[in-house]
């Protein structure tokens, strides 16, 4: 438990994917105008990235992996499908997407409403993508600690945009050089919450 | 025929997916054995380099088999066990329950005499870090160590590879009487007895984690380091 | 009429600095200039062969699965570059780690194809990708510069500060070093831009 509560901790913290990693920037500045909506696409992050990455590990462990195939026909311990990770990856986050989208429609459309405008969006966030390269880099030895990094680094993703929607609505009204207007303070402001989160560095449960 | 139709779609897909599967599977064929050989390469570089031996990646194989003299593998209490040394990933087996364990140990003859070199592996700040530990015959004083690392902050933590940090580990000791101490990475300036380095200014976490490598890594030959003579 | 489809992209039309795109996997690797210069290269040779690739199916691929089809010819590109670069750049491909992999997902390549290369005739397109990729290469490599320079005083690993400066006292930044001092990098180019260029401000 203590494993899985450090792994949660550091992906939300320490790992965020946005301040440390810079990943899922595009959607973060277009969206990041109102907190009601930056909100909104924060969850359908989050919520994607609790489906995908945990997917992907298994489709990794499984089948991808060097001998992995030893399990399902003699022969298999030489084949190594590393290489095809990329494009399994982001063709499990584009179906998934796809299939969430349908399905919340179907079934809520109240959520739909909310979260459906931004699905087609997430399924080149950079940061759904990053975390299952990530989930893949780091080794994670079980689901466990594959959901706990998911849900972690959907949080820290969620607290970021939550928090730059917030300052840029203040922001708003405040005397910036014309040229700084929009994006430019947007990434002056993320480089500043990125150095406060560093303050994070290195704790541990 | 209408592009829209289902059937095309179909054929398109299926024609795309069969042109796309046969290139990758044509071109990471094709590379593999490169790749292998710069990731083979690499390794025996980094082994060397422990023993103070500097080549090129490209030297690497030549001068590993000048350099080193046995390759073997040990289980957990020192005994030694058939098989292939170089190819064993020591990550793996460190996860491995105690007994199942198979550890590889490369010998090496330097000046003369023979060094021992283990793997060791952690975690620093960002992602895991490796490296090798070169002993003398005695398995107790340290030749060498060089350390490597996948996502160290670059001029803090990342620092650990260069050769400043590794020779503060020259001639250290491990063992303290009979029992394992490893060696002690400590903050700014203190260290001075036998088991203890420097850290790295300003990558405490990343020297740390160097620090719980090698304690957790050297714990695991402590029978076979125990076992020379 | 066609040196403003493979310049513009390099200044006014900088697909980082007026666009906005590719943002994501593009800062992580500016704190030396190698790789930032590994990256810039492979993101150019991505966006072109993709370009050229989709813009010469533009007639055949049916609408329904177009962004299907765009991500494997973009995935499938990715991962050759990435098996080249292991085989034939092995210590840049270490540096660049996972970051190879989100090349995929930058929104430049997806953005040029889907804005230029399905509307146009492959020429042009190749162009326009080499021209974007170029633009998002400067982009990289501007920052990837100050980076080195003042967080390790050296450029592509070479030291360049000399040794009596640091004598004298003076001392590496060592927070240029760290992420935040791109996204702040980035912000004042984008700053300087556009003071440069006025249309380009937002309201």
């Amino acid at each position: 438990m203590e494993n899985l509560a450090n792994i949660f901790v550091r992906a939300t913290f320490i790992d965020n994917m946005i301040f440390a990693y810079f990943l899922g920037m595009c959607s973060y500045l277009a969206v990041s105008k109102t907190v009601k909506t930056s909100i909104g696409l924060g969850v359908a992050v989050a919520f994607v990235l609790l489906v995908t990455v945990p997917i992907n590990y298994l489709i990794n462990a499984y089948l991808l992996s060097p001998g992995a195939l030893a399990r399902l026909f003699e022969g298999g311990a030489h084949i190594d499908l590393g290489y095809l990770s990329f494009i399994v990856f982001i063709a499990v986050v584009a179906a998934v997407v796809q299939l969430l989208e349908m399905i919340i429609e179907k079934y809520t459309p109240a959520l739909y409403n909310q979260l459906g405008i931004f699905l087609p969006l997430i399924a080149v966030n950079c940061a759904i993508m990053g975390a299952s390269l990530f989930m893949q880099e780091r080794e994670y030895n079980s689901i466990a600690e594959t959901f706990a990094f998911a849900l972690g680094s959907g949080l820290g993703w969620l607290l970021a945009i939550a928090g730059v929607a917030a300052i840029r609505e203040k922001l708003a009204t405040a005397n910036i050089p014309a040229p700084l207007r929009g994006v430019g303070i947007t990434f002056i402001v993320t480089g500043l919450m990125a150095i406060s989160f560093m303050s994070f560095l290195g704790i541990s449960i | 025929m209408n592009k829209e139709s289902n059937r095309y779609t179909f054929l398109f897909s299926a024609a795309m997916v069969v042109v796309v599967a046969v290139a990758l599977t044509v071109v990471s064929t094709v590379l593999q054995p490169l790749q292998n050989e710069n990731a083979e390469n690499e390794k025996r570089q980094n082994i060397l380099q422990s023993v103070k031996v500097n080549v090129s990646r490209e030297a690497s194989r030549e001068a590993f088999a000048v350099y080193i003299t046995r390759q073997f593998l040990v289980n957990a209490d020192g005994q030694e066990i058939p098989g292939d040394a170089f190819a064993v990933d020591p990550a793996k087996e460190m996860k491995k329950p105690r007994e199942e364990r198979r550890l590889p140990v490369f010998a090496a003859r330097v000046d003369g005499s023979t060094k021992y070199i283990l793997p060791v592996r952690g975690a620093g700040l960002w992602g895991p870090l490796w490296g090798y530990v070169a002993l003398n015959d005695d398995g107790n004083a340290i030749f060498g160590a060089v350390f490597d690392h996948k996502g160290e902050t670059p001029g803090l933590g990342a620092e650990i590879t260069r050769e400043e940090f590794r020779s503060r580990f020259d001639g250290k000791t491990i063992f303290e009487n009979d029992a394992l101490v490893a060696v002690r990475v400590l903050k700014g300036g203190q260290a001075n007895g036998p088991h203890e380095v420097d850290a790295i200014s300003g990558g405490t976490i990343t020297s740390k984690g160097v620090e719980t490598m090698l304690k957790n890594s050297l714990a695991c030959y402590e029978p076979f380091l125990k076992s020379l003579p | 009429m066609k040196i403003p489809l493979l310049l513009g992209p390099l200044s006014k039309n900088n697909p980082i600095l007026a666009q906005i795109l590719g943002i994501c996997s593009a800062l992580a690797v500016t704190a030396k200039m190698e790789p930032a210069l590994v990256m810039g290269v492979s993101v150019t040779a991505v966006t072109a062969l993709a370009s050229l690739i989709l813009s010469a199916l533009r007639d055949a691929i049916p609408n329904r699965v177009r962004i299907i089809v765009q991500l494997v010819v973009v995935s499938a590109l990715v991962i050759i570059i990435d098996q080249l670069l292991k085989a034939f750049a092995y210590d840049a491909s270490k540096q660049l780690s996972v970051f190879v992999g989100l090349i995929i997902t930058n929104c430049i390549i997806m953005g040029r194809v889907e804005a230029f290369a399905l509307a146009n005739k492959p020429w042009p397109s190749l162009l326009d990708g080499v021209g974007n990729g170029l633009g998002y290469a400067i982009i990289l490599l501007l920052v990837a510069f100050f980076r080195e320079l003042l967080g390790s005083g050296a450029l592509f690993g070479a030291r360049v500060i000399p040794e009596a400066l640091y004598e004298r006292g003076y001392a590496n930044n060592g927070l240029m070093i760290l992420p935040p001092a791109a996204l702040i990098l980035v912000g004042v180019i984008i700053w300087i831009h556009r003071a440069r260029n006025k249309e380009l401000i937002e309201s």
